[in-house]
């Protein structure tokens, strides 16, 4: 064909980098262990959080569950946080976006929410909802709505007013602008907020399960830190962290492939 | 400031007022267009053609007078309105065809109906090769293709063009001018062509408002009464360019 995407090779060390990188900086953790710079009783060398992990594959002791069993609890909760984040938060933002009578309505009440951080709902969140699964997923659904509404509100807003007057000469309705302009204009915003609510909503949840819990990642740190074990609270950290850089790649991956056109 | 007597009027503008405040910028413009006529709009930089064709597409409201397609009121929802706007207005996220058939979606053509004269216009403009590219994978001159494309895709009552080839080079420039009149002698549109380029003008019209400055009201009409396809150095086609530029000289 006439017309084939041009296909350009990476060179062989930009491939290879990041992973020199991850395997420098856990080496230099290692070595800042080993050599005593810092004790080990105040931070865990990789090797000690790695046999802790195999360990912790099987025995449930001395938290109570097994390491599958809390990624598996913080997983559930931090899911349902986001969707429902984004179930939410999304739609909101783009009509607040385009459609002046929801922004006269939602936006005040959101700006005055806006500000007051999610940890500060604990205390209401415990006589709403108990320590359960609701009140942990609603504090992580507070942190992730937020940039929710903001990236969907910004991306219609953003939306290059040409494009709205071209549609308006072919007689387009607002419903049909907002369904064939706006909203395709504001995905690239879209996806930025689910990078970033999903931050959000993984960040909170260590807080909420600090607070009231007794199974999860968060729950993990929070005993490690009660039972002084750095290698557990550790373990628990980089769960977190390991768990949240797969899901934002599988989100990118996503993005890519429904972005063809906007970011080629 | 009749047009050609044989064909019937199509558009009929009337008493077109345009103010900003206490600004006047366009002055009780009239005229008439004949269905299928190619009518051009020249003048001075800044002499309002922006604010007149948004006024035309009813895109904003005249202060008075207004605009009439077959004896009614222009209605965007109602009658066909193409605009080719001078900066692209492809949507990125859809391919050359999807954009192709963007207006007539708009419109609820029929899903056949637009399949058929999706091909059609892709077949006229030659973009049926790249119909599933996207519009950042094709050249600037496709680009604006795709717009002229759907713009005659609606079958519109009035097609309106602001400087659409105003980015472009020369030589590109003359090739599209070359499609856009057989596009028109092919389907039949009813077109107002706004540009600052004479020449342009002069090549692509059957007739020439000439605006003056503001506030804008019509200084003259030229007739371009030469064969196509036109040569640019003809004595005559030169005569009609020198007669346009001595119109709109403000120096």
């Amino acid at each position: 064909m006439a017309y084939e995407e041009v296909k350009v090779r990476k060179p062989l060390g930009l491939i290879l980098l990041p992973f020199f990188s991850i395997f420098c900086f856990f080496g230099a953790w290692e070595l800042i262990v080993r050599l005593g710079i810092v004790p080990a009783t105040m931070l865990a060398a990789p090797s000690a959080v790695g046999n802790l992990f195999v360990e912790k594959l099987t025995n449930p002791n001395p938290d109570g569950a097994t390491i599958l069993v809390h990624a598996w609890v913080s997983m559930q909760e931090a899911f349902l946080g986001y969707l429902l984040a984004l179930g939410i938060g999304l739609p909101l933002g783009l009509f607040m976006g385009w459609f002046g009578v929801v922004r006269g309505i939602a936006r005040p009440i959101f700006e005055l929410i806006r500000p007051i951080p999610p940890i500060a709902w604990i205390p209401l969140t415990v006589f709403w909802f108990g320590i359960g699964l609701w009140g942990k997923v609603f504090i992580i659904w507070l942190g992730g709505v937020v940039p929710c509404v903001i990236n969907a509100f910004v991306g219609v807003r953003m939306t290059n007013p040409t494009l709205i007057q071209m549609a308006r000469t072919y007689g387009a309705s607002d419903w049909q602008i907002f369904k064939t302009l706006c909203v395709p204009s504001a995905l690239p915003m879209v996806f930025g907020a689910l990078q970033i609510a999903l931050a959000s909503c993984w960040t909170n949840l260590v807080a909420a399960e600090l607070l009231a819990a007794d199974q999860g990642l968060g729950y993990l740190i929070t005993m490690g830190r009660r039972l002084a074990l750095p290698d557990m609270v550790v373990l628990g950290m980089v769960s977190v962290g390991v768990m949240g850089a797969l899901i934002g790649m599988v989100i990118d991956q996503v993005e890519k492939r429904l972005l063809a056109g906007i970011r080629r | 400031m009749n047009p050609a007597a044989s064909a019937p009027v199509k558009i009929d503008v009337r008493g077109l007022t345009k103010r900003f405040g206490d600004l006047l910028v366009l002055d009780n413009i009239s005229f008439q267009v004949a269905r299928g006529e190619f009518l051009a709009i020249v003048g001075p930089t800044g002499c309002g053609k922006t604010t007149f064709l948004n006024c035309l597409s009813k895109l904003i409201p005249t202060s008075e007078g207004d605009i009439f397609i077959d004896g009614r009121v222009a209605d965007p929802r109602v009658h066909n309105i193409s605009f080719v706007f001078q900066e692209p207005t492809c949507l990125p996220w859809r391919t050359v065809r999807e954009n192709v058939a963007y207006g007539m979606e708009l419109k609820r053509f029929p899903a056949e109906k637009i399949r058929e004269r999706v091909d059609t216009m892709l077949g006229l403009v030659g973009l049926s090769e790249t119909q599933h590219l996207y519009p950042n994978q094709v050249s600037a001159s496709m680009v604006q293709r795709i717009t002229v494309a759907r713009a005659f895709a609606v079958d519109p009552d009035l097609l309106l063009m602001d400087e659409p080839y105003g980015q472009l080079d020369v030589k590109l420039r003359y090739y599209l001018e070359d499609e856009l009149v057989k596009l028109w002698q092919t389907l039949k549109a009813t077109v107002i062509f706004v540009t600052h380029n004479i020449e342009e003008a002069v090549y692509v019209a059957e007739r020439i408002l000439v605006l003056s400055n503001k506030p804008t009201r019509i200084k003259a009409e030229v007739k371009v009464d030469l064969p196509r396809p036109r040569n640019l150095i003809d004595p005559a086609f030169v005569a009609i360019r020198k007669e346009v530029t001595e119109l709109i000289r403000w120096w």
